[in-house]
């Protein structure tokens, strides 16, 4: 921020709008403002009075509007409306007022304001003090108050300096959780100088769950105006979509400073021998991704097959484990077939331990159902009990479900086409800003196999270097499919883990749920940044959003696309802010349609 | 040297009053053929389009009693007592009334024909006023007049601003204005015979045939129905008006036409005031007002009690 702190952020004079009402009490926490004629105060306007307090001296109270009314002063009985407005022979005086919730006190000593004082729209410098934005060290502009001045988000307690991770909710269909989210990371990434070292390698993984809506980050939306552009830029970041840059995409080098995204999917099933990216509505920039049977071994991907909460519940994660331990220690690859392995002791590995050539007769695991096969000679012989060293002395009966759960998702139609020996085409999660994994036209399964996997890769990267920078951003909607309030699951025990440890390593959780209720409150309460948009009613009543006003709570139900809550450990009220539609296209009718490109050249293969 | 007190206790702290200004000597003839000649019919009420109608009340209030100990001639009674008037001006094109000219007087009250000096009450200025004789009922009626005449004042002069003024209760000097006053009770029947039993036949928004009331202030006077009243017997729902007879008789008409055509448009709904309906809803919001002008009587006694006895407020 270049402004001197004289003028505030956000410049501009306070204007006078009316006094306290001296009827009743005031107290530290709220006071009621009779208005003056010609003036008026909205819900969620700020306000700002000086008291003199004897012995402190001025004293700055800070508020916010949480509701209007208005009364006609004189008026008895309802029935007197009529003859006060119908044909005006009763006299009485139209009385507006606002009751203000105090959200500081400058200096802190908490002191009822006077009855009678004046109360002053809080512009500039007093409005910034009113959202502690004055204190915030790196305030991060993430959209427009009521009364259009920008709202500030502590970047500190998103990043993991103070606190970390964002929760959003809201309910479906509005379709603002994902917007949001995404309008906040293209912010981050448009703000170097604010984000300092660790703009430049953000990092940030989405995973697109329902229909193809996240497919068209580089592409320019249709509704997209000039308004908008104007509000982007009030927000200090030039609106443009994300630059294209999957690896092998046919893209233009992009501008320096905007963020870059890449698309990646899963193959297709039954494509023949091609890798072709599961995708339907757009023909370029997606890169197809796949696991090598060496991959899926080295990075223990076994457990992402057993999330489903009733795994947990029995043995199988016993047997899990062994059999995952036994792979890593008897898998080894085999010379001429890249990323497949065959299981052998170390001790048998003739011309040496990192690469065998295959015997006759040996099983080659190339799928996950070779895979699955070659954990079923031990676990299922012909003849006999199953091999104690891969069983863990489990009972027969969790062996067998072990083994039937393995088989049923090594089919194509799940994760059978996630794991296939060949080239390497792990996700490159370097190649972009923003890195977005098209799972929608993936088994469930299959969806948290890839979820688990890859945020296991990004927490096990920091793990290892041990360094918060650069941040890794992962965006999350749906948190309650992946992290359920009830039940265990090792999806959930890493997203836990995440939202404890995350913080101190830079992985930094964007979750969206409908309903935070249903999600665990251990990922939800380690979120410094809440954030809302139109909530169901009864969810609105919910403990998990007790950090908002009742006021704020009843017109949660109310909210219109685009507008939203925001809740943040640096100012104690919940702050309603707008934003601007993004630059982006957020469905495939949205893409602005270019002139210059020949309509049909995404058919021509 | 005399010295004043507030008494500790008196039955009258702070019980506004209305006098009653509707006393009439006990025979009064009144000419029932100003208007009509022979028998007497209901008549329809008429509005001529007024634009702005003034309602005039005023209120009172005895705030304490007053001893002046005089070393000679013993303790010697005086009052302090308040009272506010004001009107509701109803504009009838903006569809609005408000409050306007509200004016509060305050009375230091004293018998005997002493008028001691009233020491400084902060934020109350008391005009000090004496009577000769010793008993109550002589200072009140000075209370009374005054506030009568800060009414009749507030009459002239919003008639003179263009106003039709009703003011509430009689006025007696009304002057040759646009204005009348409205008396809300009856004490007694000017009219008999059939003249009064025209009364029970008139519905909502229909008058009387105007009488004339003899005496030092001549003044046409006519019976208005504000409501038909169901169940009611037939003086309910009956008001009173007056208009000085300086204004002549063919202006007379045009005001009683007015009263009976406007007065029913301001009566109040029966089950809110237990004066209903004769007590107008723009006179109820006024008194209201007035009362609330002349302050709180528990503050306005400490005060007193404080400026008067030396008893830290």
């Amino acid at each position: 921020m270049n402004a001197s702190k004289n003028e505030g952020l956000s410049g501009g004079t306070s204007e006078r709008v009316g006094r306290i009402v001296g009827v009743g009490h005031t107290s530290s926490q709220e006071f009621r403002v009779v208005l003056d004629d010609g003036a008026y105060l909205a819900v969620d306007d700020l306000v700002v009075v000086r008291t003199e307090v004897p012995g402190v001296g001025e004293l700055h109270t800070y508020g916010v509007v949480v509701e209007s009314e208005a009364t006609y002063e004189g008026a008895a009985y309802e029935s007197d409306v009529h003859r006060i407005s119908e044909q005006g022979l009763q006299p009485a005086a139209k009385v507006r007022t606002a009751q203000i919730a105090v959200t500081r006190v400058d200096p802190e000593v908490w002191v009822a304001a006077d009855p009678g004082q004046e109360v002053y729209r809080a512009r500039g410098i007093e409005r910034d003090r009113a959202l502690y934005a004055d204190e915030m060290r790196r305030p991060l502009p993430v959209g427009r108050g009521r009364d259009g001045e920008p709202v500030y988000l502590d970047l500190d307690f998103f990043d993991g300096t103070k606190g970390g991770h964002m929760s959003i909710s809201g309910v479906s269909g509005v379709a603002t959780k994902t917007t949001f989210a995404f309008f906040f990371v293209r912010l981050l990434a448009g703000q170097p100088a604010l984000l300092g070292t660790a703009a430049a390698n953000l990092r940030v993984l989405v995973f697109n769950v329902k229909g193809e809506d996240l497919l068209w980050l580089d592409r320019p939306s249709n509704e997209f105006g000039d308004d908008d552009a104007a509000a982007w830029r009030a927000l200090g970041v030039e609106p443009t979509p994300f630059a294209l840059a999957t690896p092998g995409a046919d893209a233009p080098r992009p501008r320096a400073g905007v963020p870059t995204v890449a698309f990646w999917a899963p193959p297709r099933v039954h494509a023949g021998g091609e890798v072709l990216p599961d995708v339907s509505g757009r023909q370029s920039g997606v890169a197809p991704f796949t696991w090598t049977p060496r991959e899926f071994v080295d990075e223990e991907l076994l457990q992402f097959v057993f999330t489903d909460a009733s795994d947990a519940r029995n043995q199988i994660p016993f047997v899990e484990e062994r059999v995952r331990g036994q792979l890593r220690r008897l898998a080894v690859d085999v010379l001429g077939a890249p990323g497949a392995i065959v299981l052998r002791e170390p001790n048998d590995r003739e011309g040496g331990q990192r690469a065998v050539h295959s015997r006759v007769n040996e099983r080659v695991i190339r799928t996950l159902e070779d895979v699955a096969d070659a954990i079923g000679d031990f676990l299922e012989p012909e003849e006999g009990e199953p091999d104690r060293r891969w069983s863990a002395g489990a009972q027969l009966g969790t062996v067998n479900a072990f083994m039937r759960r393995l088989r049923a998702a090594s089919s194509e139609a799940r994760l059978g086409r996630l794991i296939r020996a060949g080239e390497s085409r792990r996700i490159d999660r370097m190649a972009a800003t923003l890195t977005v994994v098209a799972i929608q036209n993936l088994h469930e399964l299959a969806q948290r196999f890839v979820v688990g996997a890859l945020m296991r890769e990004t927490f096990r990267e920091k793990e290892e270097t041990g360094q918060r920078l650069p941040l890794s951003v992962l965006v999350l909607d749906e948190l309650n499919k992946y992290a359920p309030r009830e039940g265990q699951s090792p999806l959930k025990e890493m997203l836990v883990d995440i939202a404890q440890r995350g913080r101190s390593l830079g992985v930094l959780m964007i979750g969206a749920q409908q309903s935070a209720s249903r999600v665990a409150p251990d990922v939800l309460e380690n979120a410094s940044i809440r954030v809302t948009g139109r909530l169901d009613a009864a969810e609105s009543e919910r403990a998990e959003f007790g950090w908002m006003l009742p006021s704020t709570r009843a017109r949660a139900r109310l909210l219109k696309p685009g507008t939203m809550v925001l809740g943040q450990p640096a100012v104690p009220v919940p702050i309603v802010l707008s934003f601007p539609r993004v630059p982006w296209a957020t469905r495939a009718d949205e893409v602005l349609a270019d002139p210059a490109s020949d309509p049909f050249r995404g058919l021509v293969p | 040297m005399a010295r004043l007190y507030v008494e500790d206790w008196s039955p009258e702290y702070g019980a506004p009053f209305e006098s009653d200004t509707d006393s009439l000597p006990s025979e009064v003839i009144v000419d029932t053929q100003v208007e009509t000649r022979g028998a007497w019919e209901p008549l329809p009420g008429r509005d001529d389009g007024v634009r702005r109608v003034a309602f005039v009340d005023g209120v009172q209030r005895i705030e304490a009693t007053l001893t002046l100990d005089d070393p000679e001639r013993g303790p010697l009674p005086g009052l302090c007592a308040a009272y506010a008037v004001g009107a509701s001006v109803w504009d009838r094109d903006a569809r609005a009334s408000t409050f306007d000219h509200v004016r509060v007087g305050r009375l230091a009250i004293f018998g005997g024909g002493e008028s001691p000096s009233m020491p400084a009450v902060p934020g109350m200025d008391y005009a000090v006023e004496s009577v000769e004789g010793l008993d109550v009922a002589a200072l009140r009626s000075t209370l009374d007049t005054r506030r009568g005449r800060a009414e009749t004042d507030l009459v002239r002069r919003l008639a003179e601003d263009d106003c039709f003024v009703i003011a509430d209760g009689r006025v007696d000097d009304l002057g040759p204005n646009d204005a009348v006053g409205y008396i809300k009770s009856h004490h007694r029947t000017y009219l008999t015979g059939s003249e009064a039993r025209t009364i029970g036949t008139l519905r909502a928004g229909e008058r009387t045939p105007m009488f004339l009331i003899p005496g030092k202030f001549e003044r046409y006077s006519w019976y208005v129905r504000l409501m038909d009243i169901p169940g009611g017997h037939s003086w309910s729902g009956i008001a009173r008006v007056e208009a000085p007879a300086a204004v002549g008789i063919v202006r007379a008409r045009v005001l009683a036409d007015r009263t009976a055509a406007l007065l029913p448009l301001a009566a109040m709904p029966l089950h809110l005031d237990h004066r209903a309906p004769q007590n107008l809803v723009p006179i109820a919001a006024l008194e209201k007002e007035l009362r609330r002008w002349l302050g709180d009587d528990g503050l306005v006694r400490r005060a007193l009690r404080a400026a008067l006895n030396g008893v830290p407020a």
